[in-house]
């Protein structure tokens, strides 16, 4: 036991390094991925892995993948594909420990923009516009957020309407409050429910994730474009700058109001999630794709659905996000055609159905039959995303999002700082990152001419 | 049945002897030769290409920038101060180990059973431990609410979401874990110690203080130094464990809880800095060994271990 103890600092240095080690020299034997792959259907035998993540915010994609892949290896008898569903904290950190290695998924799950390009930058995925027809690739949605240098890299797989507000009308109704639609009628909403002893807004910031959100709803409506963030990023602009920091002002106002939870910075996004189900709390933020699940638990006629509400004056103020989570064809896998072939049949008419069905979650696929959509709070949803803006998180580096958004979100709620010490130390976050990793802003700068 | 035998070994005997004479002192490298090259292989070639690592950016020669980087670095320093923080916790350790040594020692009544209790945490899985304390320190978890229940309610703080709180909270929870180590160490130590000993203080006058302060206590001096060393080296390098499970992967609340091991983790695995991770892992291990050559040095003095006592 105490053997094991004096030697770890020795282990986990040379459990790094084996791991670098192996991606360094795996990398420099690789050659590029080109579109003069064999684009034939292989005959033998084809063992895929699938690592993904989405149960958690689209419950039922579980069971609908396990159908879709049975249904695909009974069209290919040949074919055999093993899914791994991942953790929220483990699915990108697997991936870049696999990618370090060159071994692992033959698909895997990216969230949208910045979560599928970083790696792509990387050179661990190829891009999907080089094994899926452009006829087929044209229905996909979002693809403007994971295209790069005009190659598609990743394929949406469904949308995540990105991120609105639930209320519960019943709650709201006790207090005499009516949905607020503005930043003004928030607040008072907060006051007011607080004074009836009602938690306004329910949410859980433990384990970060809920920073970025934040980040994408409120601020989101301070800026003009996309560019205006991927100009900061770059170091074009800052994220001192009154529109790139006011939402920091704004989360302080929500604090001030006491318009969370107590223990927000207590509990993890879902278990503050729940408190709004259990009618704890009037109002909570949700992912798109979940909302059909918490419609159902909490009833049709308690439960309505809207942006967050409206502050700024930009073309994203007081609109809903729009991204879609997508799937990838790792740079290793020695099928690329078969992978492409599986995330096509993903989107056969059929198979979209299903998923809908099954989760309540839109399919990122124009194709896909909105008939069927009959919950009128999913009616609503899917007007908001038909008519949805850029989602913001996905156009900053996802180190900027955890030390920034995640962290000072944290310290702020938790009371420790104030919206211009938020503001500061993200610029000061941002800065350093420009200057330890300059090629991911190189990417940012080339990325930033598509959005200007 | 043992005549072929004997036979085989007496024509295989001087055969045996020529190679040996052939080989001469070179022979016990001849031996351990295998195991070497896998150490050589595993801890060598990978401390080498680390170093390596550490020196590069993008494959070409960095010479110390990634050092200066990393050193530089506002959330790696305090990463190192959190784990020198962790460090206050050792000497707390010591104290309560020896205090509940002793009393299970004194066969304080229901001993057995305060033996199992106090060394059942330390063969719990981290993981485990740390997921169910993030569970019972959450502002409306399972300790405030008992708070609370017995109208201790101002005691009832955000344990783990106040970033003043967080650090002291998740050191709580790695001495209660880590202490049954201690309490085993020191106990297995007091009951091969002669009774003689304590008999002929008592005789003498020595009360329960005097008794284990002046008696006891020097008599601990080398497996107490062995356990401040072995928990020392657990605080610089053995903590991710409860920091990752607790703070959700974050280090948070901010970087309330963040530590070197986590540190190095996140650059290499969440964003795409291997080679800053490599200079903190280089970093991370000179530390390391300074503490290891340390418990080498008390291992040696207080020779308890190879005396086999």
């Amino acid at each position: 036991m105490t053997g094991r103890r004096w030697a770890s600092g020795a282990l986990l240095a040379a459990g790094v390094a084996a791991a670098l080690a192996v991606g360094a020299s795996a990398s420099r034997g690789s050659a590029p991925a080109t579109a003069a792959s064999s684009k034939a259907f292989p005959t033998g035998p084809v063992h895929l892995t699938m690592w993904w993540w989405g149960e958690q915010e689209a419950a039922g994609a579980k069971k609908w993948l396990a159908d879709t892949v049975a249904l695909y290896e009974k069209k290919h008898p040949n074919v055999t594909i093993k899914t791994v569903l991942q953790t929220t904290n483990g699915l990108v950190p697997a991936f870049k420990a696999a990618a370090a290695a060159k071994k692992g998924p033959d698909l895997q799950y990216f969230w949208g923009g910045i979560w599928s390009l970083e790696d792509a930058w990387a050179g661990s995925t190829k891009a999907v516009s080089d094994y899926i027809p452009k006829s087929e690739l044209k229905h996909y949605l979002n693809t403007a957020e994971d295209t790069y240098n005009g190659k598609v890299w990743t394929a949406g797989w469904y949308v995540q309407p990105s991120f609105p507000v639930l209320y519960r009308k019943d709650v709201l109704a006790k207090a005499g409050v009516a949905p607020p639609a503005t930043w003004k009628q928030l607040l008072a909403a907060c006051d007011k429910l607080n004074a009836k002893g009602i938690t306004p807004i329910a949410g859980g910031i433990s384990d970060g994730w809920f920073g970025g959100w934040l980040y994408a709803t409120i601020g989101a409506q301070g800026i003009h474009s996309v560019g205006d963030v991927l100009g900061a990023v770059a170091g074009k602009k800052k994220f001192t700058d009154p529109a790139q920091a006011a939402w920091w002002t704004r989360l302080q106002e929500m604090r001030d109001h006491n318009c969370w939870n107590k223990d927000i910075n207590s509990v993890q996004l879902y278990q503050g999630q729940q408190k709004w189900s259990d009618g704890k709390a009037a109002m909570t933020v949700t992912a798109g794709s979940d909302v059909k699940k918490f419609v159902t638990q909490v009833g049709v006629s308690k439960v309505g659905v809207m942006p967050m509400p409206k502050w700024g004056t930009g073309p994203y103020a007081g609109r809903l996000g729009a991204t879609s989570q997508t799937v990838g064809i790792t740079a290793w896998t020695k099928y690329p055609q078969v992978d492409a072939d599986f995330i096509m049949f993903m989107h056969t008419p059929e198979r979209m159905t299903a998923f809908f069905k099954k989760t309540g979650a839109f399919p990122a696929d124009d194709r896909f039959n909105t008939k069927l959509i009959t919950i009128p709070q999913q009616k609503v949803l899917f007007n908001l995303v038909k008519n949805g803006v850029p989602y913001l998180e996905n156009f900053i580096p996802t180190e900027f999002d955890s030390k920034a958004n995640f962290a000072e979100a944290q310290l702020l709620l938790a009371g420790k700082i104030d919206a211009k010490q938020a503001a500061d130390a993200s610029e000061q976050i941002a800065a350093r990152i420009r200057r330890t990793n300059r090629d991911l802003i190189a990417n940012f700068a080339t990325w930033s001419k598509s959005y200007k | 049945m043992s005549a072929p035998g004997a036979i085989a070994a007496t024509s295989i005997g001087p055969r045996r002897r020529r190679r040996r004479l052939r080989l001469g002192r070179a022979e016990p490298l001849v031996w351990i030769a295998p195991a070497f090259a896998v150490v050589a292989f595993i801890f060598g070639y990978s401390m080498v290409e680390l170093v390596r690592q550490s020196l590069e950016h993008d494959g070409r020669w960095a010479g110390l920038e990634n050092f200066r980087l990393t050193v530089t670095d506002p959330t790696f320093q305090t990463a190192l101060e959190h784990n020198a923080r962790l460090l206050l916790a050792v000497p707390v350790l010591v104290l309560i180990a020896l205090l509940l040594s002793v009393l299970l020692f004194e066969a304080l009544r229901g001993w057995r059973f305060h033996r199992v209790t106090v060394f059942l945490p330390y063969v719990l899985p981290i993981p485990v431990v740390a997921v169910i304390f993030g569970q019972m320190l959450q502002l409306d978890g399972l300790v405030n609410q008992a708070l609370r229940g017995v109208g201790l309610g101002s005691l009832a703080f955000d344990w783990l979401g106040q970033p003043s709180w967080a650090l002291w909270t998740m050191t709580g929870v790695i001495v209660w874990k880590e202490l049954g180590f201690g309490v085993i160490l020191f106990l297995a130590r007091l009951l091969s110690l002669p009774g003689e000993t304590f008999e002929a203080a008592r005789v003498d006058g020595a009360r329960f203080f005097r008794l284990h302060r002046y008696v006891t206590v020097p008599q601990l001096a080398g497996v107490i130094a062995f356990y401040v060393v072995v928990e020392a080296i657990t605080m610089v390098s053995w903590v991710f464990n409860y920091v990752y499970v607790i703070s959700n992967g974050t280090g948070g609340p901010g970087d309330a809880t963040q530590v070197a091991e986590l540190y190095i983790y996140q650059s290499a695995f969440q964003y795409s800095a291997p080679d800053l991770a490599a200079a903190a892992a280089v970093m991370l291990f000179g530390a390391t060994l300074v503490l290891i050559i340390v418990f080498f040095r008390v291992q040696r003095r207080a020779g308890f271990i190879a005396a086999g006592d």
